[in-house]
C-alpha cells in the first residue's frame, strides 16, 4: 500500500477490483464504512457478485483477464471528458516528456510495441524479448528529457497515451469484458469524479490483479489512472495492494523473492563480478538539479547491507564477492524451481512455512516433482500435503525414495518479533505462550542450521567456505564455541536498523562507534555503517523499538496515528505525499491535508524529503523522488512487456482471436506449453471445445492459504467443509446440474471433485457476440484432512473432516511477464456431473 | 445491572461468521461434521452445539442481486413464552434475569422437552437426548454480569452487532431504520432483548 488501512476512511471513491475486501480483508470494511458514511462511493468490479459487491453502490461484472481493457476504457473516458487533473499531470508526471520518434504503439506495429523479437506463430510472437531502445525519452543538452509543457507534441507521453487508448471505445471494451456498456460508463463516471483537485479515489486490489500473465500491467493501468486523476500522495488515494498474508509486506521488504536483496536492492548478476561493476550498473544518474533521484544513494545502502552480513573487518569488495550471484538470463521463481525439480536438477528441498503440493499452480506437476527429491525438510506448524506427499493420491510409497524430516515450528503467538502489514506498518508482537511440544521458533531452527553448516565447513574442506565462515551472524547470545544459543529478535531488529561501525562526524555531529544509526540519511557508502535493510533504518534507534510504540493520539486529524507502531520509510504514512500539495506547498485537499508548507517548515506526515516546495526553485525537489527524473511514470520503460499496458488474452481464452490485435497472448511471457517433453504436464487448452468455461480461483474468509492453519480447526472446518464450484443458474440449467450435486471440474492439466453451488451471483457474459460462462473455485483444500484418505495409526485425524483437494490441480503453468506469478485467476475448464 | 439488548443491523453484516465461531469458543460448543450442501450456510440448523447461525438470503430484485445475512438465535422475548410454559411444570426452570437474558437451568430436565420446544414461536431451542438439556443462546449472561459484552458482539468488526442498555439500543435501531428508508423495519419488535433492523420488510418472509 502507498497509503494504509485507516486511510481508506478518507477516500471519496473506493474501487475494489481484483479483490474482495469485505470478505477477505474484513477489518478494512470498518474503514470503508467510515468513508461511505461520509458520502464516499464504493465500486465493486468482479467476475462474480461478491460480499464486496453486496455492499457496493455500483457493481460491474467483467470476464476474468480483461481488466486492462476495462481500465483502458476508463483512461480514454478520463481524457475524452477532460476529467484529468491538468496541473498535477503537467507538473508531477512525465506526460509532457517527448518520446523517441521511432517508438511504435501496438496499433501501428502488429499488436506489439516496437523492439520485439521472438518466435513468430499464427497467434503472434511467443517467448518475445523487447529491445527497449525506442522506449526512451528525447534528451536535451544536460541529459534531461525534452518536454512540451502544452502536451500538444504528437511524440509527448500524453498524446501517445491518448492515441494508444483511443482504441478502447466503450463498445469494444464492453465486447471484450462482457460488462454491459451502461454499467461501464457508470463506473467511469463515478471514479472520474476524483480528478477534482480536492477529491481522492483509491484502489483496493489483491491477487485478482496480480495472478495473470498481464498482472503487472493490470496495476500499471491503474497507476496511470491514479496519476491522471491526481490521486497519488493524497489522503484517501494511492495504489493499495491488499496483502494475502499478515506479513507478506515484511517478507517482501526483507527479500523473500529471488531477484531482490533486503530493501529492494538488486540481486547481483554473474556478469557483475566486482562491487564497482555492480554499483555502476544499479545506481541511476540524473542531470536535473531539481530531481532528488533518491536511488543515487544506492551505494550507501548496498555497502551497509554487506557490512551487516560480514562485519567491519571484511572489505566491501570481499563481502560482495561472497554474495551469491544469479545467472544473467536465469529466473529462479516458483514455476522455474518446480520445473527444475521435475527435471531432476536438484535433490534436496527446505520447504519452510509453506505447502507447495497445494499452494503452487499446476499442483500435479509439483507433486510429481517432489518424488525426485532425495530429502525434504518440512518446517511447519502441522504436517501437510507437502510433507506427506509420498502417501497422497496416486502415489506409491514403495517407489518413492525421498527421506522427509518434519521440524515443527512455533506459531506467531509462541514467539516474539515483528510483522509488517499491508500499510507498511512494522508492528511488534509479544510472545503470548511457550511453543507447544517440540516446536521451536523458526529463528532458532535457522541458527542451528547455520551452526551445523559452519561446523561442517570448519572441519571438512568445503568449496568456497568463506561466505559461510566469515558471516557475522550477530543474532543472539553465543556459547563458548561461538554458536548462537537462541535467536534474540531484538538483536535481529537492531541489526536490521544498523550501527555505526566507527566514530563518524556527520553534519558537524559525532556519532559513536557501536551506536544505532538514527535513519537511512546517515548510512555511508564507505563501509563505516551497517544496516540489514535501509528501508527499516530508523525502526530501532536509541529511543528504542519504534515498532512497539502504542501511542493512540492522532494530531494529524486524518488517521495517520504516527505514534502507533512504525512505518517504512522513516515513519512516512502516505508515500509520494509531496504530490498532495501544489507548487507553493498548499494541500490540494485542504480539509484532509497530508502535509502543508507552513512558516517555512512542513507539517503533517513525514514529507517525502524535507526540501521546500517547488516554488522555491533549485532548493526544491520534484515529488516522485524515487525516479531519476522525479516525475511519475505514465510512460515507463521498467516493465518487460511494454511502456504502456495493452490488453492481451489470458494463456487460456474462450476466444478464437484477439478482438483488437493480431497478438493473442502477452508476447513477453515465458511459455512452458511449447516444451513437448512433459505431455499433459504443462498443457494448454485455449478456444478448445473440450474446455469451454472460464474458471477463476478465490479465497474464503473461513480458511487461510492452503488451509493448514484452518482445516485442522474444527470450528472453521464446519463452516466451509469442502471444495465447491460456484456456477450460474443459467449454466447449471444447461448442464442439468442441481444445487448440492457432486461435479467434476477439469482442465487440460487435471481434475477436481466439487459440490455445485448454483447461484445468481454468477451470470453469463456476452463476449464478442458469444455467451461465455465462468465458474469459480476456492483454493484452500487438500487431501490430508479428508475422510476418504487412508490414516495410519500414528496419523492425526481432524475432528471435522473437510472434503476435496487443491484448486491448483487445474490451474495453468504460466506466469506474469515481469514477476512470474502464476495465472491462477483465469483458465479454461469443463464442468460435468460426476 | 440494567435491562440490556443486542441490536443487529443486517445492512452491516457481511456473514464473516466471527460471531458464530466466538459463540462456540466462549461456550465451548463442539464442532459438527458438516458438508457443503450447495450453500455456504453451515451448520445446517441450530442445534445443541450451535446457538447462533447466519442464514443466507439471495434474491434477484429488479435485475439487481440482493444478498442479506440473518443472524438467527434466541430473541430473548420479554416476556418469554418458554418461561410461561416451563413455569406450569417447574418454577424457576427458565429464568428471565434483570439483564433481559432468558436462561434455561438444569431444572428444565424435569420437564417434557416438547412442552418447551413447542412454546417457542421462533423454533429456537434444541433438545439433546444425551444430556436431557435444552440449549440456546443464553445472552452470555456470565460475561454480561462480569462487565463484558457478549462474545458475538465482541467478535463483530463491522458494527452489525451492538450491545448496551436496551433504551439506547432501541434508539440506535430506530435511527438506523429511518436512515435505511421506508422499506426498513424493526424485527421482531420492542418487547425483546435482541432485535434486528431489516433494510427491507420483504426479508420477513425468509425469517419466518
Amino acid at each position: 500500500m502507498t497509503n494504509h488501512w485507516i486511510d481508506l476512511a478518507n477516500s471519496d471513491c473506493i474501487l475494489a477490483m481484483g479483490s474482495n475486501p469485505v470478505k477477505n480483508h474484513p477489518i478494512s470494511f470498518k474503514w470503508m464504512t467510515k468513508a461511505i458514511d461520509r458520502g464516499a462511493t464504493l465500486i465493486s468490479v468482479d467476475p462474480r457478485f461478491t460480499r464486496t459487491s453486496g455492499k457496493a453502490h455500483i457493481y460491474a461484472p467483467l470476464r476474468s483477464g480483461t481488466d486492462i481493457a476495462f481500465l483502458g476504457g476508463m483512461i480514454k473516458y478520463i481524457i475524452d471528458n477532460n476529467l484529468f487533473f491538468e496541473e498535477y499531470v503537467k507538473e508531477y508526471t512525465n506526460a509532457s516528456f517527448l518520446v523517441n520518434p521511432d517508438f511504435k504503439l501496438p496499433a501501428d506495429n502488429e499488436g506489439v510495441f516496437s523492439g520485439l523479437t521472438g518466435i513468430k506463430t499464427n497467434e503472434g510472437i511467443l517467448d518475445g524479448k523487447y529491445d527497449k531502445s525506442t522506449w526512451a525519452f528525447q534528451k536535451g543538452d544536460n541529459g534531461t528529457p525534452k518536454k512540451d509543457p502544452t502536451l500538444a507534441d504528437p511524440n509527448c507521453v500524453f498524446q501517445l497515451l491518448k492515441k494508444h487508448f483511443s482504441r478502447y471505445t466503450p463498445d469494444l471494451v464492453s465486447q471484450i469484458t462482457g460488462t454491459p456498456e451502461d454499467n461501464l460508463l457508470q463506473v467511469y463516471k463515478a471514479y472520474g469524479k476524483t480528478g477534482k483537485a480536492n477529491k481522492a479515489g483509491t484502489i483496493m486490489y489483491a491477487m485478482g490483479w496480480t495472478q495473470h500473465t498481464v498482472g503487472t500491467q493490470n496495476i500499471r493501468t491503474m497507476a496511470i489512472i491514479q496519476l491522471l486523476l491526481g490521486n497519488m500522495g493524497m489522503a484517501g488515494g494511492g495504489v493499495n495492494a491488499l496483502r494475502g498474508e499478515s506479513n507478506v509486506q515484511g517478507s517482501t521488504d526483507h527479500a523473500l523473492l529471488f531477484h531482490i536483496l533486503p530493501g529492494y536492492l538488486k540481486t547481483p548478476k554473474a556478469s557483475q563480478q566486482n562491487y564497482q561493476d555492480y554499483i555502476a550498473a544499479v545506481t541511476p544518474r540524473s542531470g536535473d538539479a531539481i530531481s532528488a533521484n533518491w536511488w543515487q544513494n544506492y551505494p550507501k545502502y548496498s555497502a551497509s547491507l554487506l557490512k551487516e552480513f560480514y562485519g567491519k573487518d571484511v572489505s566491501l569488495d570481499d563481502a560482495y564477492h561472497y554474495f551469491p550471484k544469479i545467472d544473467d538470463t536465469e529466473n529462479y521463481s516458483w514455476l522455474t524451481i518446480f520445473d527444475q525439480l521435475y527435471h531432476n536438477k536438484f535433490s534436496g528441498l527446505l520447504s519452510w512455512g509453506q505447502n507447495p503440493a497445494c499452494s503452487g499452480a499446476n499442483a500435479n506437476k509439483t507433486r510429481k516433482a517432489l518424488t525426485n527429491l532425495d530429502w525434504l525438510v518440512n518446517v511447519n506448524l502441522f504436517d501437510n500435503e507437502t510433507g506427506s506427499f509420498w502417501k497422497g493420491p496416486g502415489m506409491d510409497p514403495e517407489k518413492i525414495k525421498t527421506e522427509v524430516f518434519m521440524l515443527p515450528c512455533a506459531a506467531s503467538f509462541e514467539k516474539e518479533g515483528s510483522i509488517t502489514n499491508s500499510g507498511r506498518w512494522m508492528q511488534w508482537r509479544y510472545k503470548a505462550t511457550e511453543p507447544s511440544g517440540q516446536s521451536r521458533p523458526d529463528g532458532d531452527i535457522i541458527c542451528d542450521l547455520f551452526n551445523r553448516l559452519r561446523h561442517l565447513y570448519q572441519t571438512n574442506e568445503g568449496a568456497f567456505a568463506a561466505p559461510i565462515l566469515k558471516l557475522k551472524w550477530h543474532y543472539g547470545p553465543k556459547d563458548r564455541k561461538g554458536n548462537i544459543k537462541h535467536m534474540d529478535p531484538h538483536m535481529v531488529a537492531r541489526e536490521i536498523n544498523g550501527y555505526f561501525l566507527e566514530d563518524k562526524i556527520i553534519k558537524g555531529k559525532l556519532y559513536n562507534k557501536g551506536t544505532l544509526v538514527p535513519s537511512f540519511a546517515y548510512l555511508q557508502d564507505d563501509g563505516s555503517t551497517s544496516s540489514g535493510n535501509w528501508l527499516y533504518c530508523n525502526s530501532y534507534t536509541k529511543e528504542g523499538n519504534m515498532a512497539a510504540r502504542k501511542i493512540k493520539a492522532d494530531p494529524s486529524g486524518i488517521g495517520l496515528y504516527s505514534g502507533w507502531a512504525w512505518c517504512w520509510p522513516v515513519n512516512r504514512r502516505i508515500l509520494y505525499n509531496r504530490a498532495s500539495v501544489d507548487k507553493i506547498g498548499k494541500p490540494w485537499a485542504p480539509e484532509k491535508p497530508v502535509i502543508e508548507w507552513h512558516r517555512n517548515v512542513w507539517r503533517g506526515d513525514v514529507p517525502d524529503g524535507g526540501w521546500p516546495p517547488l516554488s522555491k526553485g533549485t532548493k526544491s525537489r520534484y515529488p516522485f523522488i524515487m525516479l531519476p527524473e522525479g516525475h511519475a511514470h505514465i510512460f515507463g520503460s521498467g516493465c518487460t512487456d511494454g511502456p504502456f499496458p495493452e490488453h492481451y488474452e489470458p494463456l487460456e481464452s474462450p476466444l478464437k482471436s484477439h478482438p483488437l490485435s493480431p497478438q493473442f497472448v502477452n508476447p513477453a511471457v515465458k511459455r512452458w506449453d511449447r516444451d513437448g517433453q512433459e505431455g499433459q504436464m504443462n498443457a494448454r487448452a485455449t478456444n478448445d471445445p473440450r474446455f469451454p468455461i472460464v474458471c477463476t480461483t478465490y479465497r474464503l474468509g473461513e480458511h487461510w492459504q492452503t488451509g493448514i492453519m484452518t482445516r485442522w480447526q474444527p470450528w472453521l472446518a464446519e463452516l466451509e467443509p469442502g471444495m465447491f464450484v460456484e456456477i450460474s443458474d443459467v449454466l447449471a440449467k444447461e448442464l442439468g446440474i442441481k444445487k448440492g450435486e457432486m461435479v467434476i471440474v477439469e482442465s487440460a492439466r487435471g481434475a477436481l471433485e466439487a459440490v455445485a453451488i448454483v447461484t445468481i451471483r454468477w451470470q453469463p457474459f456476452n463476449v464478442m457476440g458469444k455467451t461465455i460462462h465462468q465458474v469459480g473455485i476456492p483454493w484452500h483444500y487438500g487431501w490430508a484432512t479428508t475422510a476418504e484418505r487412508s490414516y495410519h495409526a500414528t496419523d492425526k485425524k481432524p475432528e471435522v473432516f473437510t472434503f476435496g483437494d487443491s484448486a491448483n490441480l487445474v490451474t495453468p503453468n504460466i506466469g506474469d511477464a515481469n514477476t512470474m506469478i502464476p495465472e491462477s485467476k483465469c483458465f479454461m475448464v469443463n464442468v460435468r456431473k460426476k | 445491572m440494567n435491562n440490556m439488548a443486542i441490536f443487529i443491523d443486517i445492512s452491516k453484516c457481511t456473514a464473516c461468521r466471527a460471531c458464530q465461531v466466538a459463540c462456540k469458543n466462549w461456550n465451548q460448543l463442539k464442532a459438527e461434521q458438516t458438508e457443503n450442501r450447495g450453500s455456504h450456510e453451515n451448520p445446517p440448523d441450530l442445534s445443541a452445539h450451535t446457538w447462533n447461525r447466519i442464514r443466507w438470503v439471495e434474491e434477484l430484485k429488479n435485475r439487481k442481486i440482493s444478498w442479506s445475512f440473518f443472524n438467527d438465535r434466541c430473541r430473548h422475548c420479554d416476556p418469554p413464552d418458554c418461561k410461561d410454559a416451563a413455569d406450569e411444570f417447574v418454577k424457576g426452570a427458565i429464568i428471565k434475569d434483570k439483564t433481559g437474558a432468558v436462561i434455561f437451568t438444569e431444572k428444565i430436565k424435569a420437564i417434557d422437552p416438547d412442552e418447551i420446544l413447542s412454546a417457542c414461536p421462533y423454533d429456537i431451542p434444541r433438545y439433546d437426548p444425551e444430556t436431557r438439556m435444552i440449549y440456546k443462546c443464553n445472552f452470555c449472561f456470565d460475561r454480561i454480569n462480569a462487565g463484558l459484552t457478549p462474545a458475538c458482539v465482541k467478535a463483530c468488526s463491522t458494527g452489525a452487532l451492538q450491545f448496551g442498555d436496551k433504551t439506547k439500543m432501541l434508539h440506535l435501531a430506530h435511527d438506523r431504520i429511518s436512515q435505511l428508508g421506508k422499506n426498513a423495519t424493526l424485527y421482531p419488535g420492542e418487547d425483546y432483548n435482541i432485535f434486528w433492523a431489516l433494510p427491507d420488510k420483504a426479508l420477513l418472509k425468509h425469517i419466518g
